[in-house]
């Protein structure tokens, strides 16, 4: 009796365990028949998960038998949680992905729909999305996602701090010292500034540099981690840029983050900030400043391309397992209604042509969006640009620059060596 | 009959136990082992075959050796303040002075341990802010104010405010766990210590340290084994930056797996740190000798 008792304990134990294991499998319709679509986004902030989450119950509403379960993360957990997802095959039937090599991951994992067919057959959707930004999710001629957001980097200036000081917007980057001393005497402490804890933030910086003093042509092989060999004296000189910069960015800058730069800037402390076009609302609504924005100036006597933007697109990609409907919800994700709503409630810029315009966004943004769509050329962001082991190097050396803790050489070194393990 | 049944029995009662371990603790330990002779990366379906390449990297890496260097100064630090301090501090309550306010403060001790490591994180990034910061506010207060550095993005002291922050938030714990020890002591031997003329500090270092023997070392292993795996205190609060200056080998490791998809170098740094946990424990059992009774 005793026994038998004591093995259906152990039963009842055992099963409960192995049913824990089996609930986590795929599952793409609920009890109720309804197609169940997973979506991921790394926007748990506002407004943009107000935004998702309206969007959600609108295209619910429009289709009945459709059920959408939504998931988010902030940026960087973001980014280590696909990739974890994307490793097993409880990836998400929609996402949003960076491009370039944040792109060319995912897509290694074999795992990412390839969306050509779906880009031809529906052209009256497709043709409004802009052609360049496609580029950062094409490899080997196949499309693997749609681009949504646009963005680039500038300067941003203070006018009142400017005109103050008489001081001109910086044509090149001598100018841009000039200017950084002018206002470092005329009592800023720090004339610059940039929340150094984000590595991102470093990557941004740098990638601009490397654009503006390295030959394109050198860039374009050492972005490639197959031909990288970061040998270039160009780099040096970044390096050493970057840590001329970071003089004018005081002590606090290794202990902040990029928001609370931006509210420095915002309340009228620092007049200058490198910041991405995205941000222009967040500013206006965190402070009354007026402000202005200039592109990252040329480099006098570099091999580099002067004029180069840096920026990159943000978009969605599809796993290859999400059912048929996802497809669907991606063109509504992406449709010019969509777009245009996205862009009045956040203020970032996007890619689908008519839904940028004076209605929903203010005069800065619509320049910043021309600047965007009609740059010379668009440079990725670094991080997202060269392999990640040598994109580390840098971003964790140009901590250690703005700490005085290494050398440009060394973290050279470091990078090519880096460089080579990669191959 | 019933002598089988009476082994059948515990061993059936282990089994639950015994399946746990097996499932999450063994089978990922062997695991991790075996991926360590592997390159691959999160996204690669296929693993590749690289022999002790990993640990020939390992021994060359100058970011291990920064944190295991980390490693040591919080387990140096960690036995100090949390199992030396705690130990006089559950004294200090456990005293007949105290015996009035003793529960309110082991209260207010325990506070810290209750919270969530997120929130004590976001709580001493706001202290540690350089600009609004309640540490540096508080020395240019008092007029140390050329003492002030934006204590986690200066290299020298980033790993030091981390430490700190560990400190506060686990000392109640291990007091408590003192507490409990010393409640234990028989009060005859304080009683003929009183009767012996022995003062207070004598008691301590002649009763209250032999009879918590024990409490010791279990609370030292805590300790210092809680120091090689620290992971949340750098992760949140910096990142293990400036540069590698506050970095981890638990934070390298996370790194090196999730965010650079190195999963085999990942692995490697995972096989060290149980190699070092492992051995620090087995010195400490030797030395203590615990589990015979004297």
């Amino acid at each position: 009796m005793k026994k038998t008792l004591c093995f259906s304990i152990l039963l009842l134990l055992l099963s409960t365990l192995l049913a824990a294991c089996n609930s986590g499998g795929e599952q793409s319709a609920n009890a109720d028949g309804k197609v169940e679509i997973d979506f991921f986004h790394r926007w748990p902030n506002e407004p943009r998960k107000s935004f998702y989450d309206e969007k959600i119950k609108e295209y619910m509403e429009q289709n009945p038998d459709v059920h959408i379960n939504v998931d988010y993360v902030l940026n960087d957990a973001y980014k280590e949680k696909v990739r974890v997802l994307v490793s097993s095959d409880e990836l998400p039937d929609i996402f949003t992905a960076w491009s370039d090599s944040f792109a060319e991951n995912l897509v290694s994992s074999e795992r990412i729909m390839p969306l050509n067919e779906v880009i031809q057959e529906d052209e009256e959707w497709s043709s409004k999305i802009i052609d360049s930004q496609f580029g950062g999710f094409t490899f080997d001629d196949t499309t693997y996602g749609i681009p949504f957001t646009v963005d680039g980097k500038a300067f941003f200036y203070n006018k009142a701090a400017f005109e103050e000081n008489n001081i001109e917007i910086p044509k090149t980057y001598d100018e841009l010292i000039e200017a950084l001393d002018k206002l470092q005497s005329a009592g800023y402490e720090q004339p610059l500034v940039e929340g150094l804890t984000n590595t991102w933030a470093i990557s941004h910086y740098l990638g601009t540099i490397f654009e503006r003093v390295v030959d394109p042509a050198v860039l374009e092989k050492d972005y490639n981690s197959e031909t990288a060999e970061f040998t270039d004296p160009g780099y040096v000189q970044g390096l050493e840029m970057f840590n001329e910069l970071t003089s004018y960015m005081g002590e606090v800058s290794t202990a902040i983050d990029h928001e609370a730069a931006r509210n420095m800037f915002a309340a009228g402390e620092v007049p200058i900030l490198y910041m991405q076009f995205a941000e222009i609302k967040m500013v206006e609504e965190a402070g009354d400043v007026e402000f202005g924005f200039f592109d990252f100036p040329e480099v006098e006597g570099a091999k580099g391309d002067p004029t180069a933007l840096t920026g990159a697109p943000e978009g969605w990609m599809v796993s290859k397992n999400a059912p048929e409907e996802t497809i669907d919800f991606l063109k509504f994700l992406t449709s010019e209604e969509t777009a245009a709503d996205f862009t009045k409630t956040d203020g970032q810029l996007n890619a689908i042509e008519g839904a940028v315009t004076e209605e929903n966004v203010n005069p800065a943004s619509l320049e910043a969006y021309e600047l965007i769509t009609n740059a010379s050329s668009t440079a990725p962001w670094f991080d997202n640009a060269v392999n990640i082991n040598v994109a580390d190097v840098f971003m964790r050396g140009g901590q250690s620059l703005a700490t005085g803790q290494t050398t440009p050489e060394d973290i050279l070194k470091e990078a090519q060596q880096e460089a080579e393990n990669q191959k | 009959m019933i002598a089988r049944r009476n082994r059948m029995i515990p061993a059936l009662f282990i089994l639950p136990s015994l399946l746990f371990l097996g499932i999450f603790i063994y089978i990922p330990l062997v695991q991790n082992f075996y991926n360590s002779f592997f390159d691959f990366s999160v996204f690669s379906p296929t693993k590749e075959y690289v022999g002790f390449s990993a640990f020939q990297q390992l021994l060359g890496d100058k970011v291990v050796m920064t944190a295991l260097i980390n490693n040591v100064k919080y387990a140096i630090i960690s036995v100090i303040f949390q199992v030396a301090f705690a130990l006089i501090l559950a004294t200090i309550l456990e005293d007949k002075l105290f015996r009035r306010i003793a529960p309110m403060l082991r209260v207010i001790y325990f506070i810290p341990v209750m919270i969530s490591i997120s929130v004590i994180a976001l709580l001493f990034n706001f202290i540690y802010n350089p600009q609004m910061g309640l540490l540096n506010s508080f020395l240019e207060l008092v007029g140390l104010g050329n003492l002030a550095v934006p204590w986690l993005g200066n290299a020298t002291t980033s790993i030091y405010a981390v430490i700190a922050m560990s400190q506060w938030q686990s000392i109640g714990f291990i007091t408590m766990l003192f507490i409990v020890a010393i409640q234990k002591i028989p009060k005859e031997l304080y009683e003929a210590a009183n009767i012996d003329g022995a003062g207070k500090i004598r008691q301590f270092f002649s009763i209250t340290i032999p009879q918590v023997k024990e409490a010791l070392f279990v609370n030292m292993l805590i300790t210092i084994t809680g120091s090689m795996l620290v992971f949340n205190e750098p992760y949140i609060l910096t990142n293990g930056g400036p540069g590698t200056s506050s970095m981890t080998l638990s934070v390298y490791m996370y790194q090196q797996g999730f965010f650079k998809d190195n999963m085999g170098y990942g692995s490697a740094v995972a096989t060290l740190i149980f190699v070092v946990t492992a051995i620090f424990a087995l010195i400490q059992i030797k030395v203590s000798g615990t589990g015979k009774d004297e």
